[in-house]
């Protein structure tokens, strides 16, 4: 290839551990995000294991009450402030978005690196409360006042993290926001974007508009800590209630955070393994939008048990199943691009489609948890645990591993074993449904969440459940460890459109040089998915 | 193919004013919510202890208040010139008028040190006795007004840390009539803490 | 100034143009000072009005900060997307007071 040699791609163009640390170049950015995320990630189910091994039977098998409440604490911190917010956005969003609006680079190179370094300093101060102070924080990833100002455990440590890691998110969104607006390839309208970059926009917005307020109220959590003036205790005179409200008005957009971009890399696989252009473009584009703004209104829903007025539960119960509609609309879309679509069943396929199957049940549940009157019954229960895991593992968790194994061959240059990919792919699947669909059983029946003991009646879910965790690792295992070996062994891929992509990622060297592309991007002429009209990319 | 690689027209390494000008609008937003989620908690603790929110503003002093205010919006004045007098290319004179509103940032700052003295030489500050012996609504009011101000008063440390960048670059030439990005965003970010201010005045002195 | 209109229509210009003059400066202040003359007197005097003070205060105030915002932070001169972010950002800060407040006032 004449362009391999004339242009030096981003893995080789320079060596050392430094020019990583320091690098500007986004698509490093990203990558250095995917390996400190995956770490996390890893610490996480591992501590997930962990409570399914002590939940296999009643009573005492591995860690005490207390031990038991700091693990699910801090399981739930880093799986969501340090895994599953940042997840697509940084890694995949850093990779592709520019090169995707057919540019070199984000608006603001320096901020990007600053990002990954405010992460990296945010994830440390979330797991130092494993080696210093009094341990982690028990009171489980939401911090409810008032026991987050009364525990002895180290909460003012994982707040300050979780504050800090806001910080990193906010200026992720910023950078991309001013990318979309300043930087799309001349011709590239915001209507012919690819809907990544619109799933991208619309979580950005959501960052940089939620974060500040999740901000300052993990604030206030330190201040009365160290001051003590009763702001959320009720014993002298604050309201426990306001702080639920705070949290929520950010933690609810922030599952929004985590959803949009899995929707985004959703629209880009179906197409691609369909060969056919999406069905509703402006569709899927709008409800992105349409999501991301009603989604500000119903974090009440959280708090239907809390002692929240009849009026404030009935708007908020209302407000939530309108969130249904564009997600619903998303969702018909994709089943209609494949409709008639000549379909190419590779692994990245399999987890979407995996993907819309799960989050479909972990949407379905929300609806059953919106509800006013179910909820009262299965608020706290391993009902909610089932459909959380359901969404954001099963639904964001499998877009991310889909994304990483679409986009692999473009970042490194070298083909996993597919054979080895689509057998981890189904031991993860059935491992994971093994895992969770029990939950919704036990939850049905009334065991509670957050607690390191059960009753006996509860006990065949949970040996079930725990079994799944068992299956579930070992997909993970084998998926991870044929990932690694492909980076090394796998075979070279030096074409540019291994899957046959229509993006402008696959418009590129593979790998991508430093600077993204060797001749201007071409744009199809009928939207970003105009499969009639590909540009013809020769060598 | 030559060596380097193509420069495309949209590169993220060109300089952008634009870009530049909107991600510091952007950053406002986070502010503005930042300060929006203290301004939700003095809503809903007004409405929880309306007595005791009236009784405790009285003991703020209106006068230093407005004083303060007058000098903010001044101050929010002169850097605005500031930022007109380098658009035309006077590069001695937007430095003057940046020197200026540092100045009165400087003055904010030392009429807010006397106003908090003054209430801690009382022993109203949370964690000391007449503070403590409060009833309730009425510590939350100072404490909202200590965590309020003393935010706003953080900001306005930031934004003369940010005025002393822009005069120096002023100085030695690197901002001009075609390039000043910084004195903008310096200017929307000193108006951003005028505009928080705007609302502390009237919630903390006014609402007799 | 001008000339500005057909710059808005750029979209890679550089930003740069309309130097806003001084004298409509001084008049952004003047008008400022004036609004905060108004509240100070309508809360001093006003006292028995408690409740109505509160909102002529926030109304007034909100005045001013459209007045700062459209002049001294030039959303006058700028693109119309700046004023409807802005618009949007408020919209969204209203919202979620209004259905707090809500909440606490159905207690
Ligand atoms: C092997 C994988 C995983 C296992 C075995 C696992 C297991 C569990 C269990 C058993 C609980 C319930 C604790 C309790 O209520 O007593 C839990 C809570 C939780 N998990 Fe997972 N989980 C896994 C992966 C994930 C992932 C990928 C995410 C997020 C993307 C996640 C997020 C959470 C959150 C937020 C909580 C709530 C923590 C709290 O109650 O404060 N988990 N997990």
């Amino acid at each position: 290839m004449a362009t391999a040699t004339a242009q030096v791609n981003y893995l080789e163009a320079k060596k050392g551990i430094m020019s990583w640390l320091f690098s500007v170049d986004h698509k490093r950015i990203g990558l250095m995000y995917l390996y400190a995320l995956i770490t996390f990630f890893l610490v996480g189910v591992t501590l997930g294991l962990l409570m399914r091994y002590e939940l296999l039977n009643p009573g005492k098998d591995l860690v005490e009450a207390k031990t038991y409440n700091q693990i699910f604490t801090l399981h739930g911190v880093i799986m969501i402030f340090l895994f599953i917010i940042p997840s697509i956005p940084a890694v995949f969003g850093n990779f592709f978005l520019p090169i995707m609006l057919g540019t070199d680079d984000v608006s603001f190179p320096r901020l990007n690196l600053l990002s990954w370094w405010v992460y990296i300093i945010g994830a440390i101060m979330a797991l130092s409360t494993l080696v210093f102070g009094d341990g982690p924080a028990d009171t489980g990833w939401t911090f409810y006042a008032p026991y987050s100002v009364k525990t002895g455990t180290n909460v003012t440590m994982s707040v300050l993290a979780a504050f800090v890691l806001g910080f990193s998110s906010i200026l992720t969104g910023l950078n991309f926001i001013v990318t979309i607006h300043r930087l799309r390839a001349p011709g590239m309208s915001f209507t012919k974007m690819p809907l990544f970059a619109w799933a991208l926009y619309a979580t950005s917005w959501i960052q940089l508009l939620a974060t500040p307020i999740i901000g300052i109220t993990l604030l206030m959590i330190v201040a009365e800590r160290t001051l003590g003036v009763g702001l959320f205790d009720p014993s002298i005179g604050g309201d426990p209630i306001l702080y639920q409200h705070l949290f929520w008005i950010y933690s609810h957009p922030a599952v929004y955070i985590m959803a949009l971009p899995a929707f985004g890399v959703i629209s880009e696989l179906l197409p691609t393994f369909s060969h056919r252009t999406i069905f509703g473009y402006k569709a899927i584009a709008y409800s992105s939008l349409a999501i991301a703004f009603v989604g500000y209104f119903i974090w009440g829903h959280h708090m239907f048990t809390s002692g929240m007025s009849g009026t404030a539960r009935f708007i908020f119960s209302m407000l939530t199943f309108l969130v249904a509609i564009p997600t619903a609309i998303k969702v018909f879309n994709w089943v209609a691009t494949l409709y008639k679509g000549s379909i190419d069943v590779q692994t990245p396929l399999l987890y979407a489609l995996a993907f819309i199957f799960q989050f479909m049940i972990g949407g379905f549940t929300g609806l059953i948890l919106g509800a006013l009157a179910t909820d009262i019954h299965l608020h706290d229960t391993y009902f909610v645990v089932g459909h959380f895991h359901y969404v954001m593992f099963g639904g964001t968790g499998f877009a991310f591993f889909g994304a990483l194994h679409y986009w692999y061959p473009k970042i490194w240059g070298r083909m996993y074993n597919k054979l080895v990919a689509n057998i981890a792919f189904v031991i993860f699947f059935i491992g994971f449904n093994t895992l969770y669909f029990p939950m919704f059983i036990s939850g049905l029946m009334g065991m509670p969440r957050r607690y390191y003991d059960y009753l006996p009646e509860f006990h065949i879910p949970n040996i079930i459940s725990t079994v799944g965790s068992w299956i579930l690792a070992l997909g993970l295992i084998l998926m991870i460890v044929n990932l690694i070996v492909g980076r090394f062994r796998g075979r070279k891929v030096t074409e540019r459109d291994p899957w046959g992509g229509i993006t402008l990622e696959w418009q590129t060297p593979t790998p991508p040089p430093v600077q993204n592309f060797d001749r201007l991007p071409e744009l199809p002429k009928n939207g970003p998915y105009d499969y009639e009209h590909k540009p013809q990319i020769k060598d | 193919m030559a060596h380097t690689g193509l420069v495309l027209p949209n590169s993220g390494h060109n300089r952008d004013a634009e870009a530049n000008k909107f991600g510091m609008w952007l950053f406002l937003f986070t502010e503005l919510l930042l300060f929006g989620g203290l301004f939700i908690v003095y809503m809903v603790y007004r409405m929880l202890n309306h007595e005791a929110f009236l009784l405790s503003s009285f003991e703020l002093n209106v006068v230093l208040g407005t004083v303060n205010t007058t000098v903010l919006l001044v101050s929010s004045m002169t850097i605005a010139m500031s930022v007109s007098a380098i658009q035309m290319g006077q590069a001695k004179r937007s430095a003057l008028l940046l020197w200026i509103t540092f100045a009165l940032a400087g003055v904010f700052l030392v009429i807010k040190y006397f106003e908090w003295s003054a209430k801690i030489h009382h022993g109203l500050f949370p964690g000391m006795d007449y503070y403590n012996n409060l009833p309730a609504g009425e510590r939350l009011f100072f404490f909202l007004y200590y965590v309020m101000t003393g935010l706003h008063a953080l900001h306005i440390i930031i934004g003369m840390v940010i005025i002393v960048f822009a005069i120096r670059q002023t100085n030695n030439g690197t901002l001009t009539a075609e390039k000043h990005s910084l004195t903008e965003n310096a200017g929307l970010y000193w108006h951003l803490v005028d505009l928080i201010w705007i609302y502390l005045f009237p919630l903390f002195y006014l609402i007799h | 100034m001008a000339q500005s209109h057909d710059q808005h229509q750029d979209n890679h210009h550089d930003g740069q143009h309309h130097a806003v003059p001084y004298s409509e400066h001084v008049r952004t202040l003047v008008a400022l000072l004036f609004l905060t003359a108004i509240t100070v007197v309508v809360s001093v005097f006003g006292a028995a009005l408690s409740t109505l003070s509160v909102f002529t205060a926030l109304f007034i105030a909100t005045v001013k900060v459209v007045v700062v915002a459209y002049y001294f932070m030039h959303l006058k001169y700028e693109k119309k997307i700046y004023s409807g972010l802005v618009l949007l950002v408020g919209v969204l800060f209203v919202a979620l007071s209004v259905l707090t407040a809500l909440e606490y006032l159905n207690r």
